[in-house]
């Protein structure tokens, strides 16, 4: 015990304690340890050396070399306001520049960042962030409390279109409390407010973006290891390393990211032929493929991303239970994932909560039982079937109207008639949260909690399906405000139990995730949540 | 002075066209008033925002008065901005046609001698064995869609032999390499086609009398061909190049996406995906005059070809 230190050297948050016995005792595995006691503000340094894992994750083999110029296949969307983008792609081009609270690796562990240490009160509804020093603009203006607390009222701010409202809507208040210290009051406890900062929507902008006219890309201004050198949507994005940067330097000169439209199969072909040095993703289509190239290293991982075909309770005839519940009993979520995804991932269990995340609860799965669909059917007075229309965008490639069109023969058997209105993707998420049958991709978040609070929560800004139930709401804060993993998971029994039970959605599998970079990237590690920092990425020298 | 009676009267068939096109491109996009206020403002608008832009952009004018606004607008420059590229429309278009242009340059380059020489070559000897190569070829690449084409060449000459680059951005310049593949796809369609054409004129001219009168004569095949043949074979191939060349400026949307080259093609299937309504209509537009501008030429070329056509015929109406 007497080895875990917090970065803020202040004494250990008292939960600390059960999760040393928990890891010990091996009731939580070291990760889960690491992870939870990062939240608390334990340095995890120290955890790591305290767990016996001596920074295994972090170790290096090869000496980095630093310059080169890293070429990024990926989309150049329209960017104006970082807290309302929503596409993951655009917030990684940001994140040159623009930097967070606190960063989240890719094996999940939350580390200092702009906050270079944190603490929360017993209850967990008291969080005083330290701020570094040493952070500034790119303008020469010092990182202050003024700005942490610019971002985090406009987030929440009573007009906020941004997802941080649903987010964050646990702040009361945030207000300085020193020249470089920051305190964030909560109505509830949330245990992972520090990982939730990190989200791709937090990004601290400067105190004076709105004044300075509310368009990130026309005036750059950030406190990161990048600067924004040019920005063409539908072309590319340059970035070039800053001289001036506060923090560790990062290896790369420059960064192009080109936008080579939407096909795989080009990015792909670019990557074999030497044109670029990396791309965002790729899917079970391109799988094969990218495994028969030569001199590229495809990397996989199982996010915990998903496609969620979820139902408007409050739209007919979805507003009628026995009809949400007979299509999930018709659907068939292991033929999904085996025709559509190729069996490359794990089935679901309609609660949208991953095995991989680690507050997941085993929840049995719904089984298939079209009899049993067919009777509610008829009860709900569709006897001679029912015509209704699922519609998708294809988002993320053509696997989620593959999932559909599986979907659409299991329905089929039960008598339900499933058209499916298939509209480009672009066009898509204007109504992604409007139609009242709607196919939706949803990223990966560290918890299950985090995403459930965003997607199922009543009145939420991304609530799609209009679920509305108290007793999920309730069920929600008090699992979120455990931060020892075990009694996590074991509360969110009660709230993955209830989403199910109201058979909002039809969420069949978790697919895996791939994506390809050229064999001289170095450190590229594959986000679970697509969040890719290049700061600490090189290129190996011929 | 015929000439310009012809291309006066050309130009006005060409302006009643274009007035139609711009009629209904702009009740197809712009008649449901909300949808445009969205797809300008951005999803995350509120009703508010929506409201006031539309009273501030004069959206609560009727139909008409509004369309007679765009128009005169579009024929006085002022194209207005792209919302998805937040920049201005007029800006974004000359760049991308001139792209497209050196793309379709590069395929004529190609499509044009080879079609020709092949066509002349198999349509000199009908049945010989250079017919018959000519004629397969032909019939298999035209068989063979742009889309297809374009997977096949890439695993060939990208995937497999590693010869060229998969992509086409032109990002950091010019670069021949990677226009090879882009006009290696537009060019294999083309010139089979041109290569059929051109072969059923030639032999068709052979067959002439004049023809047998120059070969009783003792001219020599080369004279022949190149003397008295080919004049009047090149007739209907120099109309099918013409055809080509709209198809070559707006029709290479699948190969322009397929190899990310940032062209007239992309910006428009860009423009459309996104709902960027006044990119789409200004795109709409310039296809529209690229292709009535190739007609006159055409026409033009046509009437140079074969003076048997009168251009004041053509004019006036043949009565």
């Amino acid at each position: 015990m007497k080895d875990l230190k917090t970065n803020s050297g202040k004494p250990l948050h008292s939960s600390v304690k059960d999760l040393v016995e928990q890891v010990r005792s091996g009731a939580i595995d070291r990760r889960s340890f690491l992870r939870a006691s990062a939240w608390l503000g334990v340095s995890v340094a120290s955890a790591s050396a305290f767990a016996g894992m001596k920074g295994e994750a972090f170790a290096q083999t090869e000496t980095p070399a630093d310059g080169g110029k890293l070429r990024f296949a990926c989309q150049i969307q329209e960017l104006t306001d970082p807290m309302l983008s929503s596409w993951i792609e655009a917030s990684n081009l940001y994140r040159n520049c623009l930097e967070f609270l606190t960063y989240v690796d890719a094996d999940n562990i939350t580390h200092p960042y702009l906050a270079k240490s944190w603490t929360p009160s017993e209850d967990l509804k008291v969080w005083d962030f330290e701020l570094d020093e040493r952070a500034k603009w790119s303008n020469g203006d010092a990182f202050t409390p003024e700005d942490v607390i610019f971002n985090i009222e406009r987030w929440i701010a009573p007009d906020s279109q941004s997802s941080n409202k649903t987010a964050f809507s646990a702040v009361e208040k945030v207000e300085k409390t020193g020249d470089h210290s920051v305190r964030i009051t909560l109505s509830r406890g949330v245990s992972s407010l520090p990982e939730q900062l990190y989200s791709y929507t937090c990004p601290m902008v400067h105190r004076n973006f709105v004044k300075d006219g509310g368009n990130w890309p026309a005036n750059p201004i950030g406190t990161g290891p990048f600067a924004l050198a040019s920005f063409e949507v539908g072309r590319q994005a340059v970035f070039n390393k800053r001289a001036d940067y506060w923090g560790t330097p990062a290896h790369l000169d420059e960064i192009h990211y080109i936008d080579m439209g939407t096909d795989v199969t080009t990015h792909l072909a670019a990557l074999a032929s030497g044109q670029i040095d990396v791309i965002y993703r790729a899917s079970i289509a391109e799988y094969d493929l990218m495994k028969s190239l030569p001199n590229i290293q495809v990397l996989k991982a199982n996010p915990a991303h998903t496609l969620v075909m979820r139902m408007q309770v409050d739209a007919k005839p979805f507003d009628d239970i026995r009809v949400r519940k007979a299509i999930q009993l018709a659907a068939d979520n292991k033929q999904m994932l085996d025709v559509a995804y190729r069996g490359e991932g794990v089935i679901g269990a309609n609660v949208h909560v991953s095995p991989t995340q680690p507050d997941y609860f085993p929840l049995e799965p719904v089984a298939r039982d079209v009899d049993k669909a067919k009777a509610l059917l008829a009860e709900a007075g569709y006897k001679d079937g029912l015509d209704i229309e699922l519609t998708l965008g294809n988002t993320q490639g053509k696997w989620e109207q593959d999932t559909a069109q599986v979907l659409q023969q299991n329905l089929a058997e039960a008598g339900i008639r499933l058209k499916l209105n298939v509209l480009p993707a672009s066009q898509y998420w204007p109504v992604w949260d409007k139609v009242p049958f709607g196919l939706t991709y949803w990223a990966h978040r560290p918890l299950g909690s985090m995403t459930l609070d965003l997607a199922y929560r009543s009145g939420g800004a991304w609530n799609e399906s209009h679920f509305a139930s108290k007793e999920f709401d309730a069920a929600l804060d008090k699992a979120m405000a455990v931060v020892d993993p075990a009694k996590r998971s074991e509360a969110m029994k009660e709230v993955e139990q209830i989403l199910q039970d109201n058979a909002v959605i039809v969420q069949a599998y978790w697919p895996s995730r791939f994506c390809a970079t050229s064999m001289k990237v170095r450190n590229y590690k594959l986000h679970p949540a697509d969040y890719f920092r290049m700061d600490g990425i090189w290129l190996a020298q011929a | 002075m015929t000439l310009i009676l012809f291309i006066v009267r050309k130009l006005g068939g060409a302006a009643a066209a274009m007035l139609t096109v711009s009629f209904l491109v702009y009740l197809a996009l712009e008649v449901n008033v909300e949808d445009v206020a969205v797809k300008v403002l951005g999803q995350f608008s509120t009703d508010a925002q929506r409201a006031a832009w539309l009273t501030a952009n004069g959206y609560d004018d009727p139909f008409f008065i509004r369309y007679g606004r765009w128009l005169w607008s579009f024929v006085t420059g002022n194209w207005g901005d792209s919302t998805y590229y937040r920049a201005p429309v007029i800006d974004l278009v000359p760049d991308r046609l001139a792209a497209s242009g050196i793309l379709a340059g590069g395929a004529l380059l190609v499509m044009v001698p080879v079609g020709l020489l092949a066509g002349i070559l198999a349509g000199m000897r009908p049945g010989s064995l250079i017919d018959r190569a000519v004629s397969l070829l032909s019939i298999v690449t035209t068989s063979i869609p742009d889309f297809a084409s374009a997977v096949f060449l890439s695993a060939v000459f990208v995937f497999w032999l590693n010869w060229l680059p998969g992509a086409s951005t032109m990002l950091s310049g010019f670069s021949l390499s990677e226009m090879v593949l882009p006009v290696l796809v537009l060019a294999f369609y083309s010139t089979g086609y041109l290569a059929r054409v051109t072969r059923a004129s030639m032999v068709e001219v052979m067959g002439t009398h004049y023809i047998r009168t120059a070969r009783l004569k003792g001219a020599s095949p080369a004279r022949i061909v190149w003397r008295h043949a080919l004049r009047n074979a090149l007739i209907t191939p120099v109309t099918v190049i013409m055809l080509q060349l709209p198809w070559l400026l707006s029709g290479v949307i699948v190969v322009e996406v397929f190899y990310a080259y940032k062209g007239f093609g992309t910006l428009l299937y860009d423009a459309a995906l996104n709902s960027d309504i006044r990119l789409v209509e200004a795109c709409a537009m310039v296809s529209v005059l690229v292709v009535v501008a190739t007609q006159i030429l055409s026409d033009i070329a046509y009437g140079w070809l074969n003076p048997r056509v009168s251009l004041l015929e053509a004019t006036m109406g043949n009565k």
